[in-house]
């Protein structure tokens, strides 16, 4: 009974770290429209300024200041935000799929950045030793994981209050205005530009604490930990859960993960050893199955967009 | 009191589960976490089937303590997060005390810090290689519970130091490549000569890809050296020793592995190299890795090739010699046993259902055993790495030849006594 609770306050862990990227690309796709192909670099921007923040210093790799935890989590969205504005203003006059095609390319960039600058990033070896401030708490790899969880919680909790104020907001109702006709929102004196830089930096922000996150609890990190997969997965927790919805990227991140994992779990009870090893694909294949018939039946998501109107308006 | 019996059997009742596992629980769960699909699913299919029938051969002699053994395979799909949730599955739900894999550094280091330490239970790579395994296993980190059977970089300073020794030098000049690679082995080279009784009159670092190289010989050759030990890749390092030899510096090179091409030979002339020795790594040449290569043809019906193959399924024996020998199967009992199993002055054991059988045969009588398998002799260092078999070889004309071989067990002395 032990295990199944250490193993799911674990996927509490993991699930609710891909959430926190899942709702800064809600930000981005769900409310303004930005297609974000490049979520897997911004999430690695925000991990090795973690790393590199709170890590123990080594010689010949830079950084290791060994910083407290909450630094850490407040530079990797800084970090991420910063990188979010140079790309944004070179990338968003672009539209849609040549803005997926502009960002993928920059994922692939930062994935080979981190890859080669050895002397930022460890290179290959990635940096080891991330600590994880649990550990110091309490002892027990259960009782740990939980005081984790509960960090995770609270930065899921925090994101998701900000974003509700922040998408009921003037600023908000102008995301989605440019999301559906932005020569009709330029017509009402906005600036269509800045604000879709302004929902851009802020998403990939947030995806950079998903990163910090992440690298916290593994406690090391590496460029492999940053393939273009995860921009995949996570563009699939949203949609599965369904965009421009809060609550909605939450639950898809929950249930795509889960289905990604218990997948696996399943096929190891049920199908024997000797044809998974030789059927590699089969895991993929009831994936890829269960997201489709998932979007047949719920086509806008699990939870789709809750209609909206201004809070001033009458009903 | 008997309350207090009741509530202490009730937590133990509670909290026993999935900590602990009991002498005998049938079947016997081995986990393996390989990447069977993705970009490394060719290969890693391959290194799955190769670990199953390992355990099939455990079986077939008889499996784990009298029950059989089952491989409860996960697929990480190269990926670290995945590779990190079958992981936590694995010991958390199924139970299972020791883990075989991952293949990529990327996955099995996040496994191995975030899974496989907290958790207490043993993890055993075919494939990865990456160096920051040993860092973390210097610093502590991995608790002992971390172990390779693909063989490290470690021994390539020691075989250096090895060659300047031999040869009677006695004053060394070190010129390396300014990467973490020659960073890291020109150290390692400065700690091993010196325990060996050598002396370095000069450490030289150069950056790649320069047109002359021609300050740093000039500084390398301060101090009269009566040897050169040059770690570099084959174009700069053809620069510098023709610089190196121009200047009138010794023609006693000692050189790193990668300088063993005949672009090296020709770019600067047998001729100037006839004093020239290196190392290099070698294939063990032992009737168990033979016998190890027939079963496998016999079962797959195609010999052995392939990155991890030979690793994989002495990964597995290893650990399940180890569940063998372990009074109550837990993790911290097979992180100590694989020591006894691989024990140096142990009785040789071979691959194989015979050889397993003869195995636990010996080790029902308490005889501590020397596993030598489809890998040769494993002996794990104090940091969980094992070391391959190496040569040593020098120019005869133009012709390159091995001059010594040196046994996996020969190695690991040799790194035992500069480690000490």
């Amino acid at each position: 009974m032990i295990g199944v609770v250490s193993y799911l306050v674990f996927f509490l862990i993991l699930s609710l770290t891909f959430g926190v990227a899942v709702l800064g690309l809600n930000l981005q796709w769900g409310f303004t429209g930005l297609f974000n192909a490049g979520v897997a670099g911004f999430i690695a921007i925000g991990a090795y300024t973690m790393a590199i923040l709170t890590g123990p210093s080594r010689d010949a790799v830079f950084g290791g200041f060994e910083l407290p935890f909450v630094v850490g989590l407040a530079g990797a969205m800084i970090a991420s935000g910063i990188g979010a504005l140079f790309v944004g203003l070179a990338t968003l006059k672009l539209r849609h799929e040549y803005l997926a095609v502009a960002t993928f390319g920059i994922a692939v960039t930062i994935q080979l950045v981190c890859l080669n600058w050895e002397y930022l990033t460890g290179g290959t070896l990635g940096l080891i030793g991330i600590p994880n401030p649990t550990k110091a708490w309490a002892e027990g790899p259960l009782i740990q994981n939980s005081l984790y969880l509960a960090i995770v919680a609270i930065v899921v909790g925090l994101t998701i209050a900000a974003l509700e104020l922040i998408v009921k907001s003037p600023w908000g109702r102008m995301l989605k205005a440019i999301r559906e006709d932005e020569v009709a929102a330029a017509s009402l004196g906005k600036s269509p530009e800045r604000v879709r830089l302004e929902a851009f930096v802020l998403g990939c922000m947030i995806m950079g604490l998903s990163g910090a996150l992440y690298v916290s609890f593994i406690g090391y990190v590496s460029p492999w930990d940053f393939l273009p997969i995860l921009t995949f997965q996570i563009w699939t927790m949203l949609i599965v859960g369904g965009s421009a919805n809060n609550r909605g990227a939450l639950l898809g991140a929950l249930i795509v993960w889960g289905v990604w994992t218990m997948s696996g779990f399943v096929l190891s009870r049920v199908v024997p050893s000797e044809i998974q090893a030789r059927g590699g694909a089969m895991q993929a294949v009831l994936i890829g199955l269960i997201l489709v018939v998932t979007l047949l039946i719920r086509p806008r998501g699990l939870i789709g967009e809750e209609l909206q109107v201004s809070r001033h308006a009458r009903s | 009191m008997l309350r207090n019996i009741g509530l202490a059997a009730l937590t133990a009742a509670i909290f026993g589960i999935g900590t602990t596992a009991h002498a005998v629980d049938c079947p016997v769960k081995l986990g393996a976490i390989l990447p069977v699909s993705g970009p490394m699913g060719q290969v890693g299919e391959r290194i799955a089937e190769t670990g199953l029938f390992a355990v099939e051969q455990f079986n077939e002699a008889g499996g784990v303590k009298g029950c059989p053994v089952e491989y409860v395979l996960r697929d990480t799909q190269g990926q670290s997060a995945v590779g990190v949730d079958a992981a936590k599955s694995l010991v958390d739900l199924d139970g299972v005390q020791a883990l075989i894999g991952a293949v990529s550094s990327g996955v099995s280091l996040p496994v191995l810090t975030s899974v496989v330490v907290p958790s207490k239970v043993v993890q055993v790579s075919c494939c990865s290689s990456s160096e920051s395994f040993t860092a973390l296993a210097e610093e502590g980190k991995t608790e002992g519970y971390w172990f390779r059977t693909y063989a490290t970089n470690r021994s390539q300073s020691a075989m250096g130091a090895k060659l300047v020794i031999d040869s009677g030098f006695e004053r060394t000049a070190v010129i390396y490549v300014n990467t973490d690679f020659g960073v890291g082995l020109a150290n390692r080279f400065e700690q091993d000569i010196a325990k060996l009784g050598g002396s370095i009159t000069s450490m030289v670092a150069y950056n790649e890809s320069q047109q002359s190289y021609r300050a740093e010989v000039t500084k390398a050759l301060e101090g009269n050296p009566d040897s050169l030990f040059l770690v570099a890749f084959p174009v700069d390092g053809s620069t510098i020793t023709r610089e190196w030899l121009a200047l009138g510096g010794t023609d006693n090179l000692i050189v790193n592995n990668s300088l063993r091409s005949d672009d090296y030979f020709a770019a600067v002339g047998s001729q100037y190299l006839q004093n020239l020795q290196g190392y290099d790594s070698a294939q063990p040449r032992l009737p168990s890795v033979a016998s190890f290569n027939e079963m496998f043809e016999a079962r797959f019906d195609s010999p052995p090739n392939g990155p991890g193959l030979h690793s994989v399924y002495d990964a597995v024996t290893v650990v399940l010699l180890a569940m063998e020998a372990s009074e109550e199967i837990t993790g911290d009992n097979i992180r100590d046993n694989i020591r006894l199993v691989t024990s140096p002055d142990g009785v040789e054991v071979h691959p194989g259902p015979e050889g397993i059988a003869r195995a636990k045969e010996l080790l029902a009588e308490g005889q501590t055993i020397r596993y030598v398998g489809a890998t040769g002799a494993l002996s794990f260092d104090r940091n969980g790495d094992v070391q391959a078999p190496k040569m040593t070889w020098k120019l005869d004309g133009d012709v390159n030849v091995e001059t010594s071989y040196l046994t996996t067990a020969e190695v690991a002395e040799l790194l035992g006594m500069l480690d000490e």
